[in-house]
């Protein structure tokens, strides 16, 4: 019964986590473990692309920013409660996403690495690049993607109002909410049908296609599904810091979450997970030698790519969670 | 007709740029199945040393071109010891090398970054003065990248058509084991390749930083275009990619004068996700990809 054992993980990890705010009063730990949840829903949502569906996805982040974004413009130009506005900013992303991955998605590995990259640094230069004024509000001139500067005072989810200074425990309950959903959502894709689909194109694919399974169909689905939480993540991180803007489109960014999937596992369940807890609590310890981070996030990534490619969780001690069905030598 | 000699002259040399760096993507790509994202840190590298040797060592311009292609050159040999080279029998080959080069092209910048500081740094490997055409003035430093291109370009041709080397490379290509058999040292090769991919890149890392200047993370963009060069052409396919190369260049530099430079690259892109859709496999690629 591997689905209900890791229900049971799940459960345990999540009451565990709801713990923190109660053991520790201070704010800082709530609020990076708040951060922690957000990456570790793009990243499980990431993870089920690159790792399950087998797509060499890098536009990630542009879907999580497409989420940002759709949040903060919904609040700005149209004043919509937040509450309202994610939801809305997950549909959005997941109809960007399906169009991406329907230009895409036709192609092969690599080809696709290259035009989701492409795709995400069209948005970058996009947003960046756009000069003209939309509206001139007193703070001064604000071009229709926010421009370099982006979008801050859109509206939150109320909790300052609520709890006054203590508002920032509640935005940890919701990231801890959203991840537990996001992880039930990747178990079912992995546990379910389209993990099947997957596990059958990836063990004999001449057999698969010919019995009516079509990649590009579940690719497809799993591209535009996953954006759905990460769309919701990226809502959730702009509400959180009562900010957006380009930055999230930093290689610096993206180099860090995918070195949580690629140092926890790829294609398994908890590896992503545990990856993000490593990295982030890495990132803290390396804090102090600012300007030496993305050098050892790229030592980070690069070896244990070449090193360890199956992660952490392909460490003979961490055999038992592993996804059923790993590609075998073929 | 000013016009339109400007945009042929700036499209041109646009075009010649990106060649030189995706010939070599193109080359590694077609004989390893390897995409190498350190390709950007590694024009910025050959930029900054041909910078550092002409301004603080106050070399000849040439020797510091020689040395940022030697520098580059081992830069991309250590790549394949370090990275390419365990894991190239192994499964997911294509995606591993992706990943790892990215965290290598990661380190190398931040390196450059470290040693050179953040700030814009003007290339001094430049020609002053202009040719005028009609009504309008042609860079000399264009003309010297559009001749650069294109003797290096008929200099690889030559490598890799004339030259036990490109013969090995061409067959290496083809059939991995099938030249192994013949007696071909594979892994001899492919060092040499990526050698020359790194040698490649800081020529093309020089002339884009003449053109614009220096920074650390200079190599970002062009990297990105030379890929969809590649992809546009068929991945792996050399003389394909030159050909979209300066096709493409002027083709940006129409954009450009046409609707404004903020929209060519997405203009570009858009561009390139039609041609895609029409041919999966790349312009002049096939589906059982045919390479070099």
């Amino acid at each position: 019964m591997p689905t209900r054992r890791d229900l049971l993980i799940l459960a345990v990890l999540v009451a565990l986590a709801a713990l923190i705010p109660l053991v520790t009063g201070m704010r800082y730990i709530v609020t990076q473990a708040t951060l922690f949840f957000i990456w570790a829903i793009v990243v499980t949502q990431w993870n089920l692309v690159l790792g399950v569906g087998g797509i060499f996805s890098l536009a990630q982040m542009a879907l999580f920013a497409v989420g940002a974004y759709s949040t903060a413009m919904l609040g700005y130009y149209f004043e919509l409660p937040m509450l309202l506005a994610m939801p809305i900013a997950a549909l959005v992303t997941v109809l960007v996403s399906t169009l991406v991955g329907a230009a895409c998605l036709r192609l092969k590995g690599p080809y696709v690495a290259l035009l989701t990259l492409a795709v995400a640094q069209m948005l970058y230069l996009l947003i960046t690049n756009d000069t003209a004024c939309f509206t001139n509000p007193p703070s001064g001139c604000m071009p229709f993607f926010g421009g370099v500067r982006g979008f801050t005072r859109f509206g939150d989810l109320g909790f300052r109002e609520l709890l006054g200074g203590k508002w920032y425990v509640a935005h940890f309950y919701v990231g801890l909410f959203l991840l537990a959903l996001a992880v039930l959502f990747s178990l079912a894709i992995i546990r379910g049908p389209m993990g099947l689909a997957f596990q059958a194109l990836r063990d004999n694919p001449g057999c698969a296609m010919s019995r009516g399974v079509s990649k590009f169909k579940y690719q497809l689905w799993l591209f535009a599904l996953s954006a759905f939480f990460t769309g919701l993540a990226g809502s959730f991180y702009a509400i959180n810091f009562a900010a957006i803007g380009p930055t999230v489109f930093s290689i610096s960014l993206l180099l860090f979450l995918m070195s949580m999937i690629v140092v926890g596992g790829i294609g398994t369940i908890w590896g992503p997970l545990l990856g993000a807890l490593i990295l982030m609590l890495t990132d803290e310890a390396m804090r102090e030698f600012g300007d030496w981070r993305d050098i050892g996030l790229g030592l980070i990534l690069a070896g244990f790519v070449i090193f360890l490619p199956r992660g952490l969780m392909g460490l003979p001690v961490a055999r038992l969670p592993r996804l059923s069905g790993r590609r075998r030598a073929d | 007709m000013d016009v339109i000699v400007q945009i042929i002259a700036s499209g041109l040399t646009m075009g010649a740029m990106y060649a030189i760096s995706t010939i070599g993507l193109a080359l590694v790509y077609g004989s390893l199945n390897m995409l190498n994202m350190a390709h950007g840190a590694l024009l910025a590298l050959g930029g900054y040393v041909c910078y550092f040797a002409m301004a603080h060592l106050g070399l000849h311009p040439l020797i510091g071109l020689l040395g940022a292609m030697v520098v580059c050159g081992v830069a991309g040999l250590a790549i394949f010891l370090v990275a390419a080279r365990p894991m190239l029998r192994a499964e997911n080959f294509e995606t591993r090398i992706f990943i790892a080069t990215i965290g290598i092209g990661a380190i190398i910048e931040n390196i450059v970054l470290r040693l050179f500081g953040p700030q814009p740094t003007p290339q001094p490997f430049n020609l002053s003065g202009a040719i005028v055409i009609g009504q309008v003035h042609v860079p000399n430093q264009n003309l010297l990248i559009l001749g650069l291109a294109l003797l290096l370009m008929a200099g690889l041709a030559l490598l890799l058509q004339r030259t036990r080397l490109g013969r090995a490379i061409r067959a290496t290509a083809q059939n991995r084991e099938a030249a192994q058999l013949m007696g071909v040292r594979v892994s001899f090769v492919y060092a040499q390749v990526l050698a020359l991919s790194g040698g490649l890149a800081a020529i093309s890392g020089v002339m884009i930083s003449s053109l614009s200047s220096l920074l650390p993370n200079m190599g970002g963009d062009p990297m990105l275009k030379a890929f969809i060069i590649c992809v546009v052409a068929g991945l792996g396919n050399v003389y394909g990619a030159v050909a979209a190369a300066i096709v493409l260049g002027l083709l940006e530099a129409m954009a450009q004068y046409v609707l404004g430079v903020q929209y060519s690259f997405a203009i570009l892109l858009l561009l390139v996700i039609l041609v895609l859709i029409w041919r999966p496999f790349g312009l002049f690629g096939r589906r059982q990809v045919v390479r070099l």
